[in-house]
């Protein structure tokens, strides 16, 4: 997947500084934004089986799990680093065409499409709770594998598993079931992963703030123990956050085209997110136009452009020509065609006008005879159609010679029999006169109209003149009048808009009307308005013009009455500008409604299609994601969780109260804020850890001293604290739940210690 | 349609990817597991809960827990400090016997001192126990439950500032029709031609679209 081709940006109007060029060859005309390319799927590759780990390893050498909910890590209480992080996918399915189940883990759930589309994560969504132990257990399946066993009857090496702060009773037992039962594990110990992550860094007293992927956890530690009774969890973590993102972006691209996944969701997260130092007033300015160009990130989606091949001049002219030459021999056959109408017609008058001239001298039934053979009724017939013929002939004769067509206006028909009473006339002189009179009042209306033309020409020539008059005479009225004029077309516009937008809406006002009409219609009394306009049973329905109408206000969609003069609105307004440009100093180009409408004045545009120009034709642009509120908007969410409608405390008043509810030594709290330490994949954001001091120290008292530090990985640091303390002393010992303990107190049994859980439900 | 060469290889990595093909003799060849094992958070709550209301209070935590031993000096974990009283014990019974056989034990061995020992047998009634059910959140040490550690609706819901619902700027206004926030005109106008339906996924996304039942 590819971009397959490029095309040239317009003109911007914020010039930025070229960064990485991704479309070397437009520099000349605008340095181009800068973009990033949809993520691709997270397939790793194959991972080998390891066993050398394996083989070092002894008995007593710890196996060590960081079940966290976006990565599992796993590996050796010897090792410096996690020998495999995955996520707790797994894609188990039915392959057709092998006839065979197959089960994939990990990153390998995202080899091909078939495997993505079967992926399930053995967590609860948007909590560390393991919810799928279908999934948990091929993840640890593939976890042993790689890690080297195999060939074992068991995993004979002690486990020390992280666990959720406040781990369910049940999840745990679960756990424990499997580990002893399915995998035979001499011994477990459960920790949590935010007091390994803090004891890998060196702490000892201090306020543990752990926000990672599916939680935020609060822990005040005293002299390395928790404070178990004064912890706090805030429902809001990495994957909270993906997941509003991938809301926002859907509603604020519903037609987007290009294949949105939420793994790409989280990148975004990722790499374009930050914390804002000070949110309300950078939001507030988030779209202003200045600087716009940096503040917006532009993600380009993979697309293909429709092809439209170019046609060079030559051939341009090619066509043309050929186009020319075929409207040329049209004209010719046309011409040709014509030629043989007139012949024929010709030939025909040739023929009747020989008819004609040896009727005369014949007997009457010889005339008869004759004219009965050439269908005609009488002699007058004939002289009708040779007149026709001629002129006939004549009109087309000018037509190909090009000379004045409409000689017969020219001619005034008189009308002799109309002025002769019917009583002296026979059948035929009637026929004739009723057809004269016909002539004449068709003749009279034309000449109506024209009159009616000429004065309306005029009435408009008198207004522009009095318009012109006025204008000399006194401008600022002229003016006045002219922008109210405008006001009135501009309002006439908006509310056209709004109706149209208002019929599609049920509730409306013109939905309801036409409700009430169609209701009013198809009952059968008949409305009052009616009864008093005629009475009985007979509605009288059509009398009146007007009753018609109501087929057009049922007509759904229909503006009914100001239909008319609402084609010509913008038409109107146009000619309303056009005058104020003209005549008015202070009416500009940028006054009008076209240019206030611009996309460069609209915040929506900047919101939606970023600081450039967006044309929807282009199959480029319309695969674009625009991030720019979005980066400071999602990651806030932590502090104020009302945004995404979190009903929580935010971060800051949950750990003041704490601190002023549940400490309530002074000294311990000032120790406690002396350290107060960021774990966790949620605080990598830009500016988490400055953030935090400065909202506590504005709500706590200004003589408190705080200080913020961030783990030093906070991703891998608790695996790198649990790895520790495993190897150290004896600690693991007595922490550790053996296969006896499983076997004698059950699945939820536990020991509780320093880095772990205490009993609840 | 014949398998081209990148088909095969590609069959070749999925292949090797598959980690039921490979040997897995470590899994115990009579694991069978529960078919209903896979439960979702708000199931597994509401079987405790209904578990617990069932379970006499004070035979709760038989054995269930090992609580940790409080280092030798007693003073420095002041929050878990204060000594058993007879409301607790009887809330738990089951734990401080339990607590007092360790102990007993432990003193017999000589791993701690009678007094201090004392000390962390009370913390430990105090921590551990109190599993009646009533889980306070405030103060000195209560039940802590995955349910009873999450954090409480802010106490100043004033001071959330509105943010318009599109663009997600501040947003002094309020769509009475469709209950949207909005930052200014244009944006109101864009509201007022959203099609059916989406306004509600706007107020669905801050979780402000409630559908009464």
């Amino acid at each position: 997947m590819t971009i397959t081709s490029v095309r040239v940006y317009e003109p911007i109007r914020i010039l930025q500084k070229p960064q990485n060029g991704v479309d070397e060859q437009q520099q000349q005309l605008s340095p181009p934004a800068r973009v990033w390319l949809a993520p691709e799927p997270p397939f790793r590759g194959p991972i080998p089986s390891v066993a050398d780990g394996y083989r070092k390893s002894s008995p007593s050498t710890a196996l060590i799990i960081d079940n966290g909910s976006s990565l599992l890590r796993a590996g050796w209480s010897f090792d410096k680093l996690p020998r495999l992080s995955i996520p707790a996918n797994m894609s188990k399915y039915r392959d057709r065409k092998l006839n065979k189940s197959v089960m994939y883990a990990g990153w390998d759930t995202y080899a091909d499409a078939t495997t993505r589309g079967q992926i399930r994560n053995a967590f609860e969504p948007g909590t560390g709770v393991v919810a799928n132990w279908d999934v948990m257990e091929g993840v640890l399946d593939y976890t042993f594998q790689r890690l080297g066993f195999g060939e074992d009857a068991r995993i004979d090496r002690p486990i020390v598993m992280t666990e959720p702060l406040s781990n369910l009773t049940y999840s745990r037992r679960m756990m424990s079931e499997l580990l002893f039962e399915c995998y035979g594990t001499p011994s477990v110990t459960y920790g949590i992963d935010s007091l390994l992550s803090y004891r890998h860094n060196g702490g000892k007293t201090g306020l543990v703030v752990s926000s990672a992927h599916s939680t935020t956890h609060i822990i005040p530690v005293l002299d390395c123990k928790p404070m178990m009774a004064s912890v706090s969890r805030l429902n809001w973590g990495g994957y909270h956050a993906a997941d509003y993102l991938f809301k926002l972006l859907k509603l604020k691209y519903p037609s987007f085209p290009g294949k949105m996944t939420e793994t790409q969701v989280q990148e975004f997260l990722k790499e374009h997110c930050y914390l804002s130092k000070d949110f309300a007033a950078e939001m507030r300015s988030f779209l202003d136009w200045t600087g716009l160009e940096a503040r917006d990130h532009l993600i380009q989606y993979p697309f293909t452009e429709h092809v439209v091949t170019e046609k060079t001049e030559e051939e341009l002219a090619r066509a043309a020509e050929r186009k020319r030459e075929n409207g040329r021999r049209l004209q010719e056959q046309a011409a040709k065609m014509r030629l043989d109408k007139l012949l024929k017609k010709e030939q025909n008058l040739e023929y009747l006008k020989s008819i004609f001239t040896s009727l005369e001298g014949q007997t009457k039934k010889e005339i008869r005879r004759i004219l009965d053979i050439e269908e005609f009724k009488d002699e007058a017939g004939l002289e009708r159609k040779i007149k026709e013929l001629e002129k006939s002939i004549r009109k087309s004769r000018n037509k190909d010679l090009g000379g004045p067509e409409n000689e017969e206006e020219e001619e005034t028909p008189s009308f002799p029999l109309l002025e002769i009473p019917d009583d002296q006339l026979d059948p035929d002189q009637l026929k004739e006169k009723r057809h004269q009179r016909l002539m004449k009042s068709g003749l009279e209306a034309r000449q109506r109209a024209r009159v009616e033309k000429e004065a309306e020409k005029a009435r408009l020539a008198e207004e522009q003149r009095l318009d012109d008059q006025k204008r000399e005479e006194d401008l600022a009225a002229w003016l006045i009048e002219k922008h109210a004029n405008r006001e009135t077309i501009i309002s006439k516009i908006r509310e056209k808009e709004r109706f149209t937008a208002d019929l599609g809406n049920r509730k409306s006002m013109a939905s309801q009307q036409r409700m009430k009409t169609l209701a009013n219609l198809a009952s059968d009394q008949p409305g009052r308005k009616r009864r008093r306009a005629g009475g009985g049973d007979d509605d009288n329905f059509g009398a009146n013009d007007d009753d018609w109408s109501v087929y057009r206000t049922v007509q759904q969609g229909e503006v009914s009455d100001s239909e008319n003069e609402a084609e010509d609105l913008p038409a109107a307004l146009k000619v309303a500008e056009a005058l104020l440009l003209e005549y008015d100093p202070d009416f500009n180009e940028s006054h009008t409604l076209g240019a206030q409408s611009d996309w460069t004045k609209s915040l929506l545009h900047a919101f939606i299609h970023g600081p450039r120009p967006f044309d929807p034709e282009s199959q480029k642009e319309i695969h674009q994601i625009h991030l720019n509120v979005e980066r400071i908007r999602v990651p806030e969410v932590v502090f104020q969780p009302a945004i995404a409608g979190v009903d929580q405390a935010g971060l800051v008043e949950i750990i003041a109260d704490i601190l002023n509810q549940r400490i309530t030594n002074p000294s311990q709290q000032q120790d406690i804020l002396k350290d107060v330490f960021l774990t966790g994949g949620n605080t990598l954001f830009e500016g988490f850890d400055e953030r935090l001091r400065r909202e506590l120290a504005a709500m706590l008292p200004a003589d408190v001293k705080i200080k913020t530090r961030r783990a030093k990985d906070p991703l891998l640091d608790a695996w790198k604290g649990a790895a520790e303390w495993a190897v150290q002393g004896n600690a693991l010992k007595e922490a550790a739940i053996s296969r006896e303990d499983f076997m004698e107190k059950g699945g939820e049994y536990l020991k509780e210690h320093d880095y772990g859980n205490v009993t609840g439900l | 349609m014949p398998p081209t060469a990148s088909d095969e290889a590609h069959q070749e990595l999925l292949a090797s990817l598959d980690v039921l093909s490979k040997p897995r003799k470590f899994r115990n060849p009579n694991w069978k597991p529960s078919s209903r094992r896979n439960k979702t958070v708000k199931q597994i709550i509401a079987e405790a809960n209904r578990r617990e209301a069932s379970v006499m209070a004070t035979q709760n935590n038989s054995g269930a827990t090992t609580p940790a031993l409080q280092p030798t000096n007693g003073a420095a974990t002041p929050t878990s400090g204060a000594t058993a009283n007879l409301a607790q014990a009887a809330h738990s019974l089951s734990t401080l016997v339990l607590e007092k056989n360790l102990q007993a034990r432990l003193v017999a061995e000589g791993v701690v001192s009678a007094s201090d020992g004392a000390t962390a047998a009370a913390a430990a009634a105090n921590g551990g126990g109190g599993g009646g059910g009533n889980g306070n959140g405030t103060g000195g040490a209560g039940l802590v439950t995955y349910t009873s550690i999450e954090a409480a609706p802010s106490l100043h819901p004033a001071h959330a500032k509105p943010y318009c619902d599109i663009t997600g700027l501040p947003a002094p206004y309020k769509d009475p029709k469709t209950r949207l926030r909005y930052h200014n005109a244009e944006v109101f106008q864009y509201i007022r031609t959203l099609p059916q339906g989406v306004a509600e996924m706007h107020l669905a996304a801050r979780n402000a679209h409630v559908i009464l039942k």
